[in-house]
């Protein structure tokens, strides 16, 4: 039996899992009372060196157990935008031991990630162990620039639909309640090759669909590069398909809720990393060629008046492109209803979104780049507010789907 | 003599009266079966143009990439060109029945090559529909997938691979029709084999600088790691 099962999900980081391993110690040797835990190593491919540099770390002090997850039936022919196959299965395990070993909360740490801070794992216990809350996810200190998919879409999105101020609800490492994995756990969705992709996502989700109590952890998170990274459409096509999809299943939550909540939020402002290097110049001209060839798509889903808009940015200089937040935000919510109703094949439509996303960068890199940080944050902010405010432009349309009028209309 | 001739008359008289009496059912017959074509196939092609348009099939057919509504305008319409295909294969059927019905050998012979070529019909114009779904959907994916990857010419690839696969399309339903069954892959094979050669000659010799800046490129874009923009 132990308090706490710490989970590690590892695909080829063996080095890593050691270091992480010892900062978990470091973590519980801190806590003002002793705690019982647990460390599961979930390897996502048959590989032993990972459990084997987690014992040469921790020696005797610590239990330590490992469960392999990965197997090459379960490989996805279709790489997940986090980089590993069988996740989903990885986090079923480490929840499933935490509830057999009866434990009151597990803590699911991605080995690639999660640096070696005993502070940061600290940070994600902590609401838990004064039932605070049931859930916490990560927020992860990055550069504005950095991480732009989520600032652009998934937190704005997530925010306006779910009304939780959930800066990062894609995050890799969190920590869940027992009383929250005993909800989840039945769930069909961890066999699933859709599970395998957004799990994360899904969790976050349903902690706060669910009625549970939710809180973030500042955490610091290492950038990691893997060797085979997925292009940006990919990427893209992936979280915000997912997003789409999950939006169809939650459709009777979301439509009732209006504007957003704060969450608990542990640990203080993180110093933020440096700025990588980006040439907002280049995304204009990515953004103006799919323009050009890519009009007859966008026609499938956007209105006559969105159009007319990104015409007139496609033709505008560079001094002064700048993408309405009005514009981004409706943009999306016709993108959504365009996924819901199929108007075109889904891989299609959300492939086709990547320009535009790149419009949207564009203008945020030009608008912030004096003053990345500070700007950036109220920029996000100022982005939040506007998808909460356009929120009935989208309810109406999901419930009259008459309403939905793109360019190439056909009802 | 005279009642000889009036003998002879009499016979060829009721010899002819026989034949057109024993020709006479099959015409009726004929006709009847004819009347029965045209009423059903008038009754089936507003039965099927009621429900095509019932369930939105021309807009359904331009989400399966089977061509705008503007494109079938001069037919009026997918739904009422595929309605008026049926009523006219029924009429078709109904004739080739009746002609079977007039017990006539070279009809009824004609008829059975006709019953016997329709399956190779049916699978050409399968291998056309499902060839220009598939010709509009790879064109789009290469659209799509070239604009993303910031290729230049995104459009010329993209209509390249349509036309590719419709080339494809045709010269296979052809086959199947059995017109120009020697001819047209003999075509197709050198008109393909002519593309991919002048496609590896420009690749080869006009593309080799470009390669290996882009090998380059990606050599120098893996060093510069640490700096590098992640959209996640």
């Amino acid at each position: 039996m132990a308090d706490v099962v710490v989970g590690l999900t590892t695909s080829d980081h063996a080095g890593d899992a050691g270091q992480l391993a010892k900062a978990v110690r470091a973590a519980f040797d801190r806590q003002p009372e002793s705690i019982r835990w647990h460390l599961l190593v979930a390897n996502l491919v048959p590989d032993a060196t990972a459990v084997d540099s987690v014992r040469a770390e921790l020696g005797t002090s610590a239990e330590v157990s490992a469960v392999n997850v990965g197997h090459p039936a379960h490989h996805s022919l279709v790489m997940p935008y986090h980089g590993l196959p069988g996740r989903a299965r990885a986090v079923h395990a480490i929840f499933a031991e935490a509830r057999a070993r009866q434990a009151a909360a597990c803590l699911v740490l991605d080995a690639r990630s999660a640096t070696g801070s005993p502070e940061t794992i600290a940070r994600l216990l902590e609401p838990l162990r004064t039932r605070a809350v049931q859930f916490v996810a990560p927020a992860y200190p990055r550069h504005p620039f950095n991480g732009a998919l989520v600032h652009a879409i998934v937190y704005p999105l997530f925010r306006a639909l779910y009304g939780a101020r959930l800066r990062w609800p894609i995050g890799t490492d969190y920590s869940a309640s027992a009383d929250f994995m005993d909800a989840v756990l039945p769930h069909p969705i961890w066999d699933s090759e859709r599970g395998q992709l957004g799990i994360d996502l899904w969790l976050c989700t349903t902690a706060v669909c669910g009625g549970f109590r939710v809180g973030e952890a500042l955490v610091e998170r290492r950038e990691f590069f893997e060797r085979h990274e997925l292009s940006l459409s990919t990427a893209l096509a992936q979280i915000v398909g997912w997003l789409f999809e999950d939006m169809g299943t939650r459709a009777a939550v979301w439509q009732r809720i209006r504007g957003s909540t704060d969450v608990v939020r542990v640990g203080e402002a993180l110093r933020l990393p440096p700025a990588p290097k980006i040439d907002p110049a280049e995304l204009v001209e990515s953004f103006r060629r799919g323009h050009r060839e890519l009009q007859e798509v966008w026609a499938e889903v956007l209105p006559p008046l969105a159009t007319l808009q990104w015409r007139r940015l496609a033709s505008a200089p560079f001094e002064t492109f700048r993408v309405e937040d009005a514009l981004w935000a409706r943009t999306l919510y016709d993108f959504a209803m365009g996924h819901r109703l199929r108007v075109i094949a889904r891989d299609h439509l959300l492939r086709s979104l990547v320009p535009l996303y790149l419009a949207w960068l564009a203008s945020f890199v030009r608008e912030t780049r004096h003053a990345p940080t500070e700007e950036g944050e109220r920029r996000i902010e100022q982005l939040c507010l506007v998808f909460e405010t356009e929120k009935p432009y989208l309810i109406s349309q999901w419930r009259w789907p008459e309403r939905f009028k793109p360019v190439k209309f056909r009802r | 003599m005279w009642e000889q001739v009036d003998a002879i008359l009499r016979r060829a008289m009721i010899r002819t009266a026989e034949n057109v009496a024993n020709f006479l059912p099959g015409i009726v017959g004929l006709m009847l079966i004819l009347l029965v074509a045209v009423v059903v196939a008038v009754v089936s092609r507003r039965l099927v143009l009621r429900a095509l348009l019932g369930m939105h099939f021309d807009q359904r057919a331009e989400r399966w990439s089977l061509g705008a509504p503007g494109d079938w305008q001069a037919a009026g319409g997918l739904s009422a060109l595929i309605a008026r295909v049926v009523m006219w294969a029924i009429l078709v059927m109904g004739l080739l029945a009746g002609f079977s019905a007039l017990d006539a050998t070279l009809p009824e012979a004609f008829a059975r090559t006709i019953f016997r070529y329709i399956p190779n019909l049916l699978a050409a114009l399968a291998i056309l529909v499902l060839g220009t779904m598939l010709s509009r959907f790879l064109a789009r994916s290469v659209l799509i997938g070239a604009v993303s990857l910031n290729w230049p010419y995104a459009h010329l690839w993209s209509t390249g691979v349509r036309w590719l696969v419709l080339i494809v399309s045709w010269v296979m339903a052809l086959e199947h029709l059995e017109i120009g069954r020697r001819t047209l892959p003999l075509a197709f094979g050198i008109l393909f084999g002519g593309v991919v050669f002048a496609a590896a000659l420009a690749v080869g010799l006009g593309f080799k600088d470009a390669v290996s800046r882009s090998i380059e490129r990606k050599w120098r874009d893996d060093r510069e790691k640490a700096d590098k923009l992640s959209h996640v």
